[in-house]
C-alpha cells in the first residue's frame, strides 16, 4: 500500500530531512508542531502544518495521545517518528499499529525488546553475537583469580546489584585483585545490601563503532557500513564518519555480519543502528545495544553509499519489500559529520538558545548542511540545542578532512554560541588527524577554551 | 482584564531593568514578546500560511520609550466564515489547549454547553476536546455573554485556535 500522506512526528532538522524526501517521493507531509515551532523551517514546507500543544514537549512532541490523534484527524496513512522524542517508544509503533497508521520503524514488540539492555544482550548471545566477556556470581577470591587470567587483565569487578557506575572496581593485575576483592565485596554489601559481584573485561582503549542496517521485517536484512562515534563527551557524540578506518577491513567485514545476523535474527523492520565496542588492543568488538530507529548520523552512511535511508525507511514501511541486495551497497569515500550545537563548549558546553542575526553556511564541492536554520531563526530553549550538522564528503579521509576543516572556517554563524570552534579544534588536533582517539580522548584533554582553537 | 494590563506593565519594566535583549513570556495563551531591536519581530512573523490569522483575544500593546513592544496574541486559525467578520476590540477568545476534536455537547444529542447570548461565569465549561477518546473540558476562562461559536461540532482544532468569543462587557 503506497504512501499517501505522511505525518512527520518531530521537529527542527529532521522534520525537514523527511519532508523533503517524501516531496521527491509525492508523499503529503503534514507536520505536527508546538506553538514555539509555528514558524519553522519545516512548517513552511510541510503540505499541512498541525500545532499540537503549547512549546514543553511534554505537551507536545511528546505526547503520544496527541500526535496519533493529530494524524488520524489529518487523514495521514503512515507516520514518521524521526529520532529522539517518542521514536524509541513501542507505545507509538503499537498505537499506530492499532489505528491503522503505517508506523515508519520497527514493531513495538522489536522496539520493546531491543529496549532493554539485558533483551539486547540475550538476543545478540542468541544470535552468536559477543557481548564484553564476564561471567556469573564470583563468590571468591580464588575464583575471581581464575576467571580474570581467562578474561585477561585489566578486569572490573561489579555489584550484582549496582548500576550506574556505582559499585565497580577496576583490577589492572593479579596483586591489585588481591587488594581489592574484600573491599568490593563489602562495599556492595554496604551499599546495595547484596555482596554478590560479577566481573567483566575491562576495555582500556575503545572506540565506538556501529553498522547502518536495514530489514524487511522478515528477516532480510541489508547493511549500509559502518560509521565511527569515538568522538564523544558524556556518551553524546560530536563528529562522526564513515567508513571506520581506525578498524582493520576484516575486522569490520565482522562487524557487519555481526549486525546482519543479530537484527535478522530478530526480523527486524526498517532502518536500525547496531552499536558497538571496538577494543583497539585486542581488535574486537562487542556488542552494546540496537538503536532502533534512523540515527542523527545517517547522513555520513548516505554519503559514503549514495542511498537515501528515508527514502528507503518509507518503501519498506509502505510494504514494497526491500528490494536492494547486498552487493548494490557500494561505499565509496570518506563522509564526515560534525553537529553544530548551540552550546558553549568553553563553559562546560552550558545551552546558547537564542536568535541566529547572521548567517551564510559554507557551500561548495562535498559539503552538505541538514538544518532547520536561518538568518533570524530563533534557537529555542526548550528543545535540544542541535541546529544543523555539516556533512563533508572528500575522496579519503585526509580529503574529507581539509574540506571540513576549510567549511567550519567559512561557516559564519552570529548569534548563539556554538560548537563550531571545539569541531575547528578537533578537525586539526594531531590525535584526530591520526585516527589514534578512543571514546575518552576528548574528556581527557580536560576543559575546551576556545582561546586554544587551532 | 485589568490585572494583565498590570501584569505586563510590571513585566516591560523588569525587562527595561534587565539589560536583557530580548523577553518572549507566553501565560494563558497571551504571547508578550519585548525586544530592545526595534526590527524584532517574534518568530520573524512567520505563522502557519494554513489559515488566515484571525485577530484573537485582546491585543495589549506595550510600550515606552526606550523599549519597543507588542504583545502578539495567540495566533489560531478560523473558519472560513468567521474570519470574514470583524471582531469588536473588547471580545475575549477562549482557545483551545491543545489538538483535538472539538465538541460543544456533553455527550451526543445532548444540548450544547452554551449558546450564542448565553451568560457564562469564568468556570463555566464551554465544550469538550477529545484526544483519542479521552476527554477533557474547557472552561470559558472569564465571565460574558458568549458572541461567536467559531468551530463547528466534531471539527479538529489546533493549539492556540479560537473556539468562543466571549463579550466581557
Amino acid at each position: 500500500m503506497p504512501i499517501k500522506r505522511l505525518f512527520v512526528a518531530n521537529r527542527g532538522e529532521i522534520a525537514v530531512r523527511i519532508i523533503r524526501t517524501a516531496k521527491a517521493l509525492g508523499i503529503e507531509t503534514v507536520l505536527g508542531v508546538s506553538a514555539a515551532d509555528r514558524g519553522s523551517l519545516g512548517a513552511e514546507m510541510a503540505s499541512r502544518t498541525v500545532v499540537l500543544g503549547p512549546a514543553p514537549s511534554a505537551k507536545s512532541y511528546l505526547d503520544v495521545n496527541l500526535i496519533v490523534h493529530a494524524a488520524k484527524a489529518t487523514g495521514c496513512d503512515a507516520l514518521h517518528p524521526g529520532y529522539g522524542f517518542l521514536s524509541e517508544k513501542p507505545v507509538l509503533s503499537k498505537m499506530c499499529a492499532e489505528e491503522g497508521i503505517i508506523f515508519v520503524g520497527p514493531r513495538a514488540e522489536t522496539i520493546e525488546s531491543l529496549g532493554d539492555k539485558l533483551g539486547g544482550r540475550a538476543m545478540a548471545r542468541a544470535a552468536g553475537v559477543q557481548t564484553v566477556p564476564g561471567t556469573d556470581h564470583i563468590a571468591t577470591l580464588e575464583d575471581a583469580k581464575q576467571a580474570a587470567s581467562q578474561l585477561g587483565y585489566p578486569v572490573v569487578m561489579k555489584a550484582s546489584a549496582g548500576g550506574g557506575g556505582r559499585g565497580m572496581f577496576k583490577a589492572e593485575d593479579e596483586a591489585a585483585l588481591d587488594a581489592s576483592f574484600e573491599r568490593a565485596s563489602r562495599e556492595a554489601l554496604a551499599a546495595f545490601g547484596d555482596s554478590r559481584l560479577y566481573m567483566e573485561r575491562f576495555v582500556t582503549r575503545a572506540r565506538h563503532v556501529e553498522v547502518q542496517i536495514l530489514g524487511d521485517g522478515e528477516g532480510k536484512v541489508i547493511h549500509f557500513g559502518e560509521r565511527d562515534c569515538t568522538v564523544q563527551r558524556r556518551y553524546q557524540k560530536l563528529i562522526e564518519e564513515a567508513p571506520a578506518t581506525a578498524v582493520p577491513e576484516a575486522t569490520r567485514r565482522r562487524l557487519h555480519d555481526a549486525a546482519v545476523r543479530l537484527t535478522s535474527h530478530a526480523r527486524y523492520r526498517n532502518a536500525g543502528t547496531v552499536e558497538f565496542l571496538y577494543d583497539v588492543d585486542r581488535d574486537d568488538f562487542y556488542f552494546i545495544e540496537v538503536n532502533s530507529r534512523i540515527q542523527v548520523e545517517h547522513p555520513v552512511s548516505e554519503e559514503t553509499t549514495g542511498e537515501d535511508l528515508i527514502a528507503w525507511q518509507l518503501r519498506v514501511a509502505a510494504g514494497e519489500g526491500l528490494h536492494l541486495e547486498q552487493e548494490q551497497i557500494k561505499v565509496t569515500g570518506h563522509a564526515i559529520e560534525i553537529r553544530v550545537n548551540a552550546e558553549d563548549p568553553s563553559n562546560d558546553y552550558a545551552p546558547s538558545p537564542g536568535r541566529i542575526t547572521d548567517w551564510a553556511p559554507p557551500t561548495g564541492v562535498g559539503i552538505r548542511l541538514d538544518t532547520h536554520a536561518r538568518a533570524g531563526y530563533l534557537v529555542p530553549p526548550f528543545y535540544d540545542s542541535m541546529i544543523g550538522k555539516l556533512i563533508v564528503r572528500g575522496a579519503d579521509r585526509a580529503e574529507a578532512l581539509d574540506r571540513l576543516q576549510a567549511a567550519i572556517a567559512e561557516f559564519r554563524l552570529v548569534g548563539p554560541k556554538t560548537t563550531l570552534p571545539l569541531a575547528a579544534f578537533v578537525v586539526a588536533h594531531p590525535d584526530f588527524r591520526a585516527n589514534r582517539i578512543t571514546t575518552r580522548w576528548l574528556e581527557d584533554l580536560g576543559p575546551f577554551n576556545a582561546a586554544r582553537e587551532v | 482584564m485589568k490585572g494583565k494590563t498590570e501584569d505586563i506593565a510590571t513585566l516591560v519594566e523588569l525587562f527595561r531593568s534587565s539589560g536583557w535583549d530580548e523577553m518572549h513570556v507566553e501565560i494563558d495563551g497571551v504571547q508578550l514578546f519585548l525586544s530592545t531591536d526595534p526590527n524584532a519581530r517574534l518568530d520573524d512573523g512567520s505563522l502557519p500560511r494554513s489559515a488566515p490569522e484571525v485577530r484573537a483575544a485582546p491585543v495589549v500593546a506595550a510600550s515606552t520609550a526606550t523599549v519597543s513592544a507588542a504583545a502578539v496574541s495567540a495566533a489560531a486559525p478560523a473558519p472560513a466564515a468567521a474570519a470574514a467578520q470583524e471582531v469588536p476590540a473588547h471580545w475575549i477568545a477562549v482557545s483551545a489547549p491543545n489538538l483535538g476534536t472539538f465538541y460543544r455537547s456533553p455527550k451526543p444529542g445532548a444540548p450544547p454547553f452554551v449558546e450564542v447570548g448565553m451568560r457564562v461565569e469564568a468556570a463555566t465549561d464551554v465544550c469538550l476536546l477529545e484526544v483519542m477518546k479521552l476527554f477533557t473540558t474547557v472552561k470559558a476562562g472569564h465571565g460574558g455573554t458568549v458572541r461567536r461559536v467559531c468551530v463547528n461540532d466534531a471539527d479538529m482544532v489546533e493549539h492556540g485556535q479560537t473556539l468562543f468569543y466571549i463579550d466581557p462587557s
